[in-house]
C-alpha cells in the first residue's frame, strides 16, 4: 500500500562501505569506488518532564535487510567517573551511521570528563549541548552521519533536552524522536506529549474550540507513551525492532532499563 | 518514470459499527501550495473512495469511477456495496497495468446488506489491502502509520474515530 510514493525501505541492498565492486571502465582501467557511510537503522527518542528527562532507544542494528545484531545499544552515558561513566548526569543518544555515532559518543565523553578534570566541576547540560554542536560543525565537510539527542538535568533542575542535525544546529525540545521510525514516531509525540490537534471536549466547534494546552507530563505516562511509540514503530518499520533501551535522568542518577521488544 | 505526486494524504478507520474516512484539502507543486479546497475522498452512494497521488488522475479516476457506478445503479437497480466496489476498483487499476493512474485508492463504507463496516486500500494497479483496522495513503502515510497504530483500539466510538481525540 502506498509504496509507490513513500520511499521503500532499504533502497539498492545492503549498503556496505565497500559494496560496489570495482567495475571496468571502458577504456579499461578498474574504478574503485568508496562509500564511508551506512545506515544502520534504528531509532531514538527522548522527553523531558519536570525534574526528569527519558531517552530510549531500540537495540537493533541493520545493514539493508540483514541483522547486524539484536543487542547494540544506541544511548550513552556521557561524562561521570571512569570506564562505567558512574554518576553520569548526561545522556546521548545517537542515530545513524553507528560507527560515527561512536565515535561521537567517545569523543563527548572525553570532552565532558577533561572538563572536570580542568574546571573542578561536572559540566552543565547546556554547555554540553553547545560543545557537542561545535563539535558536529567541526566536521561540517565530512559530517557524523547521525541524529543526536542529548538529555540531562540543566541548572534548575528542570529536565532538558537537545536535538541536532548532522552538522550540529541544535533547539532545546520537549520531545523529539529520531533516525528511521522518526517520521512514524513523531507526529504521535506532537499528539500526546504536546496535545497537538487535541481540543477541550465540548468547547464548541470551529473557531470556538479551544486547544488543550500542554503541561509537563507526570514519569509514568512518558514511559508509556515512550513504550507505546516503540511498540507501534516496531509493528511498521523493518529496521526496528529487537529491544527497548530506555535511560531515566533524574537529579539522583540515571536508571537504566531493557525491555525485548519483537524480534520479526 | 513516476510523476511526483501533488501532495496529500487520506486515512480510513473502522470503529464500532462505524467507518471514517478523512482527506487533506491541500492542492500543491512540491512547496508550493495552488489550492486549499480541493477535496480527495468522492462518495458513490453507501461508498466513499479516498483518492490521493497526482492530482489529474485523482479527478480522471473520480470522474471514471461515477460513470461505472452509475452504469452499475442503472443495471442493477441498487446501490453497490464496497466490497463489490473494492473488486471494481481494483480491476479497473489492473487494467491499466502497464501504464498505471498514480493513484493511492482507500474505500471506506458499511455494507447495507451485512450492516458491517469495511475499508481496505489498494496500490496503482489494483492490489487490494483489505485491513481490519485502518488504512493510510498519500504523501504522509508514514506519519499517519505512526499515529494510527499508537493510537488505534478496537471499538473507538464515532466521535474518536472522527480525529478530536481527548
Amino acid at each position: 500500500m502506498a509504496a509507490l510514493f513513500s520511499g521503500a525501505p532499504p533502497q539498492g541492498g545492503p549498503g556496505y562501505s565497500f559494496k560496489q565492486t570495482p567495475t571496468m571502465a571502458p577504456s579499461g582501467e578498474r574504478q574503485h569506488g568508496f562509500y564511508p557511510y551506512t545506515d544502520n537503522g534504528g531509532s531514538t527518542l527522548g522527553i523531558s518532564g519536570a525534574d526528569f528527562t527519558i531517552m530510549a532507544g531500540d537495540t537493533r542494528s541493520t545493514s539493508g535487510y540483514n541483522i547486524n545484531t539484536r543487542y547494540a545499544p544506541k544511548l550513552f552515558k556521557i561524562g561521570g567517573e571512569g570506564p562505567d561513566n558512574k554518576g553520569a548526569r548526561i545522556v546521548l543518544s545517537v542515530v545513524g551511521f553507528a560507527a560515527d555515532g561512536d565515535a561521537l559518543k567517545e569523543r563527548l565523553d572525553t570532552i565532558v570528563k577533561m572538563y572536570k578534570y580542568q574546571h573542578g566541576k561536572p559540566m552543565s547540560v547546556s554547555a554540553c549541548a553547545q560543545r557537542l554542536s561545535h563539535v558536529l560543525y567541526n566536521k561540517r565537510f565530512f559530517p557524523y552521519y547521525v541524529h543526536a539527542i542529548l538529555g540531562g538535568i540543566d541548572e534548575d533542575g528542570k529536565g532538558a533536552l537537545y536535538s541536532y542535525d548532522p552538522v550540529g544546529s541544535y533547539e532545546r525540545e520537549q520531545c523529539r524522536a529520531a533516525g528511521a521510525a522518526a517520521s512514524l514516531i513523531m507526529p504521535f509525540l506532537d499528539n500526546q506529549v504536546n496535545f497537538k490537534n487535541q481540543y477541550e471536549p465540548g468547547s464548541g466547534t470551529g473557531h470556538d474550540l479551544q486547544a488543550k494546552v500542554a503541561q509537563p507530563l507526570p514519569r509514568d505516562t512518558v514511559e508509556s507513551i515512550v513504550r507505546d511509540a516503540f511498540t507501534s514503530a516496531v509493528e511498521r518499520h523493518i529496521e526496528v525492532g529487537d529491544g527497548l533501551q530506555m535511560m531515566i535522568i533524574t537529579p539522583n542518577g540515571v536508571e537504566e532499563t531493557f525491555t525485548p521488544l519483537k524480534r520479526d | 518514470m513516476i510523476p511526483p505526486p501533488d501532495g496529500g494524504a487520506c486515512v480510513a478507520m473502522v470503529g464500532k459499527d462505524c467507518v471514517a474516512i478523512a482527506c487533506d484539502l491541500r492542492l500543491g507543486m512540491q512547496a508550493l501550495t495552488v489550492s486549499n479546497n480541493f477535496p480527495k475522498i468522492f462518495s458513490y452512494g453507501d461508498v466513499h473512495l479516498g483518492l490521493t497521488g497526482l492530482a489529474t488522475d485523482v479527478s480522471t479516476v473520480s470522474d471514471l469511477f461515477r460513470y461505472k457506478v452509475n452504469m452499475y445503479r442503472l443495471r442493477e437497480e441498487r446501490n453497490i456495496s464496497p466490497q463489490t466496489m473494492a473488486n471494481l476498483v481494483s480491476s479497473s487499476l489492473y487494467e491499466r497495468r502497464f501504464g498505471p493512474y498514480f493513484v493511492s485508492p482507500v474505500i471506506a463504507g458499511i455494507n447495507q446488506t451485512s450492516g458491517k463496516p469495511f475499508i481496505c486500500g489498494f496500490d496503482s494497479i489494483g492490489c487490494i489491502d483489505f485491513a481490519k483496522d485502518f488504512i493510510v495513503s498519500g504523501t504522509a502515510s508514514d506519519q499517519l502509520f505512526g499515529t494510527c497504530e499508537g493510537l488505534w483500539e478496537p471499538d473507538l466510538v464515532s466521535c474518536a474515530c472522527s480525529g478530536d481525540m481527548g
